[in-house]
């Protein structure tokens, strides 16, 4: 029982991680159709930033010295993905097979440019006394607070990304261009502008996602393509520029993992691409993804 | 208002507009044409949705040619395209407030008063709409960018006659209130009912341009448009 409710608990922490991460893919290929093969770049950017910025605090023992270093590769991660957008994949919008060209050279290009720069010794954050240590969970024992602070952050990002769609002008822009962007431009919105933001947000959310996940767990070379894999198994099983489907793909692919990983750990990753293959055998367009 | 000269569009081989000529001014215009002469070609080509390769479109003295469709909206031209092309996603209400100007004289109230039935809808998606009812909101949006002239694309397609009737008043208004239109139609009775001049277009050109009150000679019909009151 007491296995069982770990394993679960497990779970729901990873697909928390997951979710935050594949929100911003999805966002970002729901309004621009852009398969954004740099997302996991932008995830290892930010954790790399991030942690360049948190070390020397850390070093002099301030207390901020995570918050800082989250918020500097979150916004690194925004500012770079407005750079490719505007730089780069503005200028081959509906162009997707250049556009994942495109995405994917520049994602080599990161990663080794980082590997030059800051190595390939793993690095990770120490989360701040507020949310180290462990918390005792009923049916489960101790278990570590940054992991549930994790979930409280993807619901957080999660209700977030509700209220902006549903309840802004940006939101009814992004919507309304998902529908149909010529008539939207059509209607006087500047919609390159607003594919800028968008970018922007998609990527900070793998900006966030890589400082949370470079906490929790070491950071290194690699993690990259581990995520944006991740990234594309999730929103192809919840259902593409969804956020609740994303949400639901997170649950079902970071579970399916765990559980995988503690009843036969060797073959756990079929688990993940069995789940995948089902969907796409049933349901092509994912379990909440419009046709 | 609006003056366009000259305009060629091509689509690879297809020559679809071969030298458009309009002068829009403060008096409603209507262009009438069979299918496929390029009517709904020359609307996109105004608002920029398509490149035109030769000619020239001014507004008020300000050339519109090669500038992004946002940027020619906020110009001062609106459409009304096509198929309506309301946003599936939206609800009626914000369709509206995507596009309303604090201060304008459009305003949300405003279009709730024109078109009560907006009102009563205002909480349903653009696809739980009625034919009549998405051709409303899709009016009712572009009126509240506040333009200089408004292009409609066959607003009347698809409608119950009851309806067109009202279309006819709305437009009428329109133009009353100083407002600039240009309707695009296949339906005769609308065109000569909103506009006093028409344009009758004929494979990518304007054929001739006459009072509205001179289309009703069916021999005129026949030539241009290749109907007669009677049928043929």
């Amino acid at each position: 029982m007491d296995l069982a409710a770990t394993i679960l608990l497990n779970g729901l922490t990873l697909a928390a991680l997951y979710f935050i991460v594949a929100s911003g893919f999805s966002l970002i290929f729901g309004l621009m159709r852009v398969v954004n093969m740099a997302h996991g770049a932008m995830y290892l950017i930010a954790g790399y930033v991030g942690y360049a910025v948190f070390e020397p605090l850390y070093d002099r023992d301030v207390w901020y010295a995570w918050y800082v270093g989250l918020a500097a590769g979150v916004a690194f991660a925004a500012v770079f993905g407005a750079l490719v957008q505007t730089l780069l994949l503005g200028w081959m919008q509906g162009q997707e097979l250049r556009q994942a060209l495109v995405t994917i050279g520049l994602s080599i290009i990161v990663a080794d440019q980082l590997l030059a720069t800051y190595g390939g010794t793993p690095r990770q954050f120490f989360a701040p006394d507020a949310i180290f240590g462990s918390t005792q969970v009923p049916g489960v024992g101790g278990y570590p607070t940054f992991r549930l602070v994790q979930i409280g952050v993807a619901v957080a990002v999660g209700l977030g990304l509700w209220l902006l769609l549903n309840r802004t002008k940006l939101g009814i822009m992004i919507r309304a261009g998902v529908d149909d962007r010529q008539m939207l431009g059509a209607c006087g919105v500047n919609v390159p502008l607003v594919g800028v933001a968008v970018f922007a947000l998609g990527a900070a959310l793998a900006g966030l996602g890589g400082v949370i996940g470079a906490t929790a767990q070491p950071l290194a070379q690699g993690a990259d393509g581990r995520f944006l894999l991740i990234s594309l198994v999730v929103v192809i099983v919840g259902g593409m520029g969804s956020v609740t489907g994303t949400a639901l793909g997170a649950v079902l692919v970071g579970v399916a993992e765990q559980i995988g990983q503690a009843m036969f750990p060797t073959y756990s990753v079929i688990l993940t691409f069995l789940i995948m293959v089902t969907v796409l055998a049933l349901r092509p367009q994912g379990i909440l993804g419009r046709a | 208002m609006l003056e366009v000269r000259d305009l060629h569009v091509r689509f690879g081989q297809a020559h679809i507009l071969q030298g458009v000529s309009l002068s829009i001014g403060p008096r409603p215009m209507a262009i009438v044409g069979r299918n496929g002469m390029g009517k709904t070609t020359l609307c996109q080509a105004i608002m920029g949705l398509v490149h035109a390769t030769e000619g020239e479109i001014a507004l008020g003295g300000e050339r519109l040619n090669g500038l992004p469709p946002f940027r020619i909206a906020r110009r001062g031209i609106a459409l009304v395209p096509q198929g309506r092309r309301t946003f599936p996603s939206l609800s009626v209400e914000e369709h509206l407030r995507l596009v309303a100007l604090r201060g304008a004289a459009w305003t949300v109230e405003r279009v709730y008063q024109t078109f009560p039935r907006l009102a009563e809808r205002r909480r349903n998606g653009g696809t739980e709409l009625s034919g009549g009812e998405q051709q409303m909101l899709a009016i009712a949006r572009a009126l509240l960018m506040n333009p200089k002239l408004v292009i409609m694309d066959e607003p009347s397609e698809g409608l119950a006659p009851v309806i067109v009737d009202q279309l006819i008043d709305v437009l009428r208004g329109l133009s009353n209130d100083g407002m600039g239109v240009l309707l695009v139609e296949q339906n005769l009775r609308v065109a000569m009912a909103v506009a006093d001049e028409v344009a009758i277009m004929v494979t990518g050109r304007i054929a001739t341009s006459l009072p509205a009150k001179r289309l009703e000679d069916p021999e005129l019909q026949r030539r241009y448009l290749g109907v007669a009151a009677g049928g043929h």
